[in-house]
């Protein structure tokens, strides 16, 4: 399902401003429509942060709280959709940290910027049940098989179509770093893809 | 073909992907790929793996959603009246502050004309002064006492009904 995208009823200023006006305002039927909109994106990007729907559930709706908290920080000069990302990232990662220390099955991997390791889609993973097509089902299994930042990098940008800029923002490093992350991040999908191609 | 042609041709088609490229690279790529049957799979490739990112579905419930927009929704009517609440309360603050301040002025300056019209000698309507700002802070501090009285002389009235 695609999530709706419905009109806003800001004529006179851009649209980012209008969010951040009426965030100020706690203008409460403008911000549930916005909790309406962009429901299904913030839903699907913390689901394979966390691999559970339930824990993606809860945390979606931390983030809107989170938001309304946080409401004077966001002056709409900016698109709302990385700063909206950013604030489900930082929550996704204190849950997830919180998580492994309670657990402590997962080991800190070195290598990611955000210092935890991410659950993995694997085959009964909400992530991979949502895969509707083939080659969607061999990404979500070629995705699992990925680094944390090459998979984020990619999701935000072919899923949630966010800018090399607004995802340098999302993730907190530079656009270079961004820009080679999807690269190779890219290139591994299609080795990956491409292998089960020839195979077939 | 030379083989630089089709490794800009991944490179532009990568970048296109990725960050977008200019009309004339845009051209000259699209000519490329019409002749070469290689990087024709390899964009064919491409353009898969970026639609098979793009899809994954869940279903919505909408319920769950309905009820997560009237949650949000009410918190933020909530800190709406909060926030309404303690404007109202710096508002008041702010006035009983140039309320005191002015009215200190001003009941000064006519204690003091009032004692210079009646030959009063100036300790005395200072002193006035510091007992019409102090009486009711002194009340205040006072009415618990009195009030503990009072609420003990009621309930050893209640104790002699019952």
């Amino acid at each position: 399902m695609v999530a709706v995208v419905t009109a806003f009823s800001c004529v006179a200023e851009p649209e980012s401003q209008c969010i951040a006006s009426a965030l100020r305002r706690r203008d409460s039927e403008f911000i549930g429509r916005l909790v309406s909109r962009y429901h299904y994106r913030l839903l699907r990007y913390l689901v394979y942060w966390t691999s559970s729907r339930e824990q993606a559930e809860d945390l979606v709706q931390e983030t809107w709280l989170h938001v309304l908290e946080r409401a004077g920080q966001y002056n709409g000069r900016l698109r709302f959709e990385p700063w909206l990302f950013s604030i489900a990232r930082n929550l996704a990662i204190d849950h997830l940290r919180k998580q492994q220390t309670a657990t402590a099955r997962h080991p800190v991997c070195p290598e990611d910027d955000a210092g935890l390791n991410l659950p993995a889609p694997d085959f009964e993973s909400p992530f991979f049940a949502a895969a509707r097509s083939e080659d969607a089902k061999r990404i979500a299994a070629a995705l699992g098989a990925l680094e944390p930042i090459y998979r984020e990098a990619l999701l935000l940008r072919f899923q949630e179509e966010l800018s090399l800029a607004e995802i340098a923002q999302v993730a907190g490093a530079p656009v270079s770093t961004v820009s080679s992350r999807i690269h190779r991040g890219l290139s591994m999908l299609q080795s990956s893809l491409g292998g089960v191609a020839d195979a077939n | 073909m030379p083989i630089e042609n089709h490794e800009k041709a991944r490179s532009l088609f990568d970048q296109s992907l990725v960050e977008g490229i200019s009309l004339e690279d845009r051209h000259w790529l699209n000519a490329h790929v019409r002749q070469c049957a290689e990087c024709g799979r390899y964009v064919d490739l491409s353009e898969r793996t970026v639609r098979a990112l793009d899809g994954f579905a869940f279903e919505l419930d909408p319920a769950a959603a309905l009820r997560l927009a009237n949650v949000v929704r009410s918190r933020a009517e909530r800190m709406r009246s909060a926030e309404a609440h303690a404007k109202n309360l710096w508002i008041g603050t702010a006035v009983a502050i140039l309320l005191t301040v002015t009215g200190s002025a001003v009941t000064w300056r006519s204690l003091a004309w009032m004692a210079s019209e009646w030959n009063l000698p100036s300790r005395v309507w200072q002193i006035v002064f510091a007992v019409f700002w102090l009486l009711p802070s002194l009340l205040l501090a006072l009415l618990p006492l009195f009030r503990r009285r009072l609420l003990g002389e009621e309930s050893d009235s209640e104790g002699q009904t019952v």
